[in-house]
């Protein structure tokens, strides 16, 4: 049986280790899941291609926490989009959640994006225009990346995917763990 | 019913009556101040009005140190650093910003160049950024509309990279705003009804978007009672102290209820459409606001048939959707007797806009920030939607 959220975050609350390194390891590990499903979103979606066919080339976006991280940078190199690290990295523009406790409700589903932002939990650093082309490209990636049943809790318009997008979301989910495999050759290759 | 989380704040000193003016110098006093800078635009100062404030001045052992009376129509940051440069110059200790939005975003850059010690605006630019304890501002409006004089907000043109920064801290709100029915009263008809809607967005917006919050709401609702009330006796007698100094206090409001709650898709249009076809800001939110209510419809009826009452209408309805309606027809009906009053658009193509820059202001729009505290999500096609039912 599949565990609801609260059950899953009971359990997680009552694993005895100290709670804000479960707190910032589920939002690291959520970035590595994130950040591969930029990778794979963009290479597999034409949507997304269209998205940031405006972006310039190299544009570096973050999202983070404040104020000890985690953070993943991406970056846009011709029409796909590439984790570059996790950390910040000469970002022009990024997401920042003011704390853990804000990560973890978004990135657990309790709470949309759009929720957070109305209630001053994240805040963007740099360029305005930059942050709104982050957010719908963000949105296409969770499109992608989250169940229905999430998308209708997180979106204010939630999806309703085509075929061609379902058959897109179940090559992503394929393309996942490997991706995550690569992304973590890539990030010890780093540091 | 109260939402989960909120945030308030409003750290400004209100002066708000007949001759308020004249307390700027005492005023000045208590914040440890004596030699004040001016910032102005040239309209402000051959309307006479700067005179009323160098008035208080004279029997006061305060001084003004400087007047910098060139703010263009949109503040950007070689008009801040000139602002500083000149601050410094004439050894002030305060500034007094006079004149409409522009004026008092010039004068919170040049108070950034010199709290923060830098020339470089565009590193500030965004949330919070602006961390320096800023020198005192006085913010003395002579439109009834933007509501800058409450905000934390600043919007500032950047002349190297061509794009407008905006500025968004705490430490951005005036010390004191200063509300002088005698400082509106010079303000044309037309130009009182467009800023006048600007007002009535900022307090509809900021009751229905997604970042309202309690406290804001009793701003926004007393801001609209009193815009319904006195904007049209405002445009039809320019000279009626009373309907000038309430129209004043309802921008006031409603930049109080704005500033904390933000504010949604109009404004992300309007912005557009200000920056692609040049359309007043004030002008672009009257026109596109009954469209834009018209679009949240489905997703907030209750928030926006709770207004209908606020605005005069007496009547009883089954439903909150007729209810909302009905809000929107009575702002549409504001709306054309402004027009046949003052002469202000009632449609974009009269406001100058042709239809093939539609696309491009649609586009604009949705990299707007004002779109994700909107109720309902704005993709393209909407908002390219929205601006032809308006043209």
């Amino acid at each position: 049986m599949i565990l609801g959220i609260e059950n899953t975050l009971d359990i997680i609350r009552k694993i005895p280790i100290n709670q804000t390194w479960a707190k910032y390891k589920l939002v690291d590990i959520t970035f590595s899941f994130i950040g591969a499903a930029f990778e794979e979103v963009s290479k597999l979606s034409k949507e997304f291609k269209e998205e940031i066919s405006d972006w310039n080339d190299e544009r570096r976006i973050g999202i983070g926490v404040l104020p000890k991280g985690p953070y993943i940078t991406l970056e846009k190199k011709r029409d796909q989009v590439f984790v570059v690290g996790k950390g910040l990295y000469s970002t022009e523009v990024v997401f920042l959640f003011k704390n853990l406790d804000s990560a973890v409700m978004v990135f657990t589903a309790q709470m949309s994006s759009h929720q957070a932002v109305s209630e001053c939990r994240i805040l963007v650093d740099g360029n305005n225009a930059y942050a709104m082309e982050l957010n719908r490209a963000l949105s296409i990636v969770q499109k992608y990346l989250f169940p229905q049943f999430i998308l209708n809790m997180i979106f204010k318009r939630p999806p309703v995917l085509t075929k061609r997008q379902l058959i897109i979301k179940a090559r992503v989910y394929a393309a996942l763990l490997p991706a995550l495999y690569r992304l973590r050759n890539k990030l010890k290759s780093i540091y | 019913m109260l939402p989960n989380y909120y945030q308030y704040f409003c750290p400004v000193k209100i002066l708000s009556g007949k001759l308020a003016v004249s307390n700027i110098p005492y005023e000045m006093g208590l914040l440890g101040c004596k030699r004040a800078m001016i910032v102005t635009d040239k309209g402000v100062v051959s309307a006479g009005l700067i005179n009323n404030v160098k008035q208080a001045f004279s029997d006061s052992d305060s001084e003004i140190g400087c007047i910098f009376d060139e703010v263009p129509a949109d503040s950007s940051n070689i008009i801040a650093n000139k602002i500083a440069d000149l601050f410094k110059k004439n050894n002030c200790d305060c500034f007094i910003a006079v004149g409409g939005g522009s004026a008092l975003d010039s004068a919170k850059g040049g108070n950034i160049v010199v709290s923060e010690r830098t020339d470089d605006l565009l590193k500030l630019q965004g949330v919070d950024k602006v961390t320096a304890n800023l020198l005192p501002l006085i913010a003395v409006p002579t439109t009834a509309g933007t509501g800058s004089e409450v905000t934390k907000v600043a919007v500032i043109y950047n002349e190297d990279t061509k794009s407008k920064m905006a500025f968004m801290s705490d430490k951005l709100y005036p010390h004191i705003a200063v509300i002088d029915p005698k400082m509106t009263m010079t303000m044309p008809p037309k130009i009182t009804a467009a800023t006048g809607m600007d007002a009535l967005t900022h307090a509809i917006e900021a009751y229905i978007c997604l970042q309202k919050n309690p406290i804001d709401d009793i701003f926004a609702i007393t801001a609209i009672k009193l815009i319904k009330e006195y904007l049209e006796i405002a445009c039809q007698n320019p000279k009626d102290e009373t309907a000038r100094m309430a129209m004043a206090n309802a921008a006031l409001f409603a930049g109080i209820a704005f500033s904390n709650s933000m504010v949604g898709m109009v404004h992300a249009l309007a912005h557009s459409m200000g920056a692609v076809c040049h359309v007043p800001h004030g002008v672009a939110n009257a026109v596109l606001l009954p469209w834009c209510l018209e679009y949240n419809l489905d997703k907030v009826p209750e928030l926006i048939a709770q207004l209908s009452p606020i605005l005069g209408d007496n009547k009883t309805y089954s439903n909150d959707k007729d209810q909302a309606e009905s809000t929107i027809f009575i702002i549409r009906n504001l709306l054309n007797n402004l027009n046949r009053i003052t002469g202000l658009p009632t449609k974009l193509r009269d406001a100058g806009v042709t239809e093939e820059k539609l696309q491009a202001a649609a586009k604009g729009a949705i990299n707007d920030g004002a779109v994700l505290y909107n109720p309902k999500e704005v993709c393209f096609d909407d908002a390219l939607e929205i601006y032809k039912k308006a043209f």
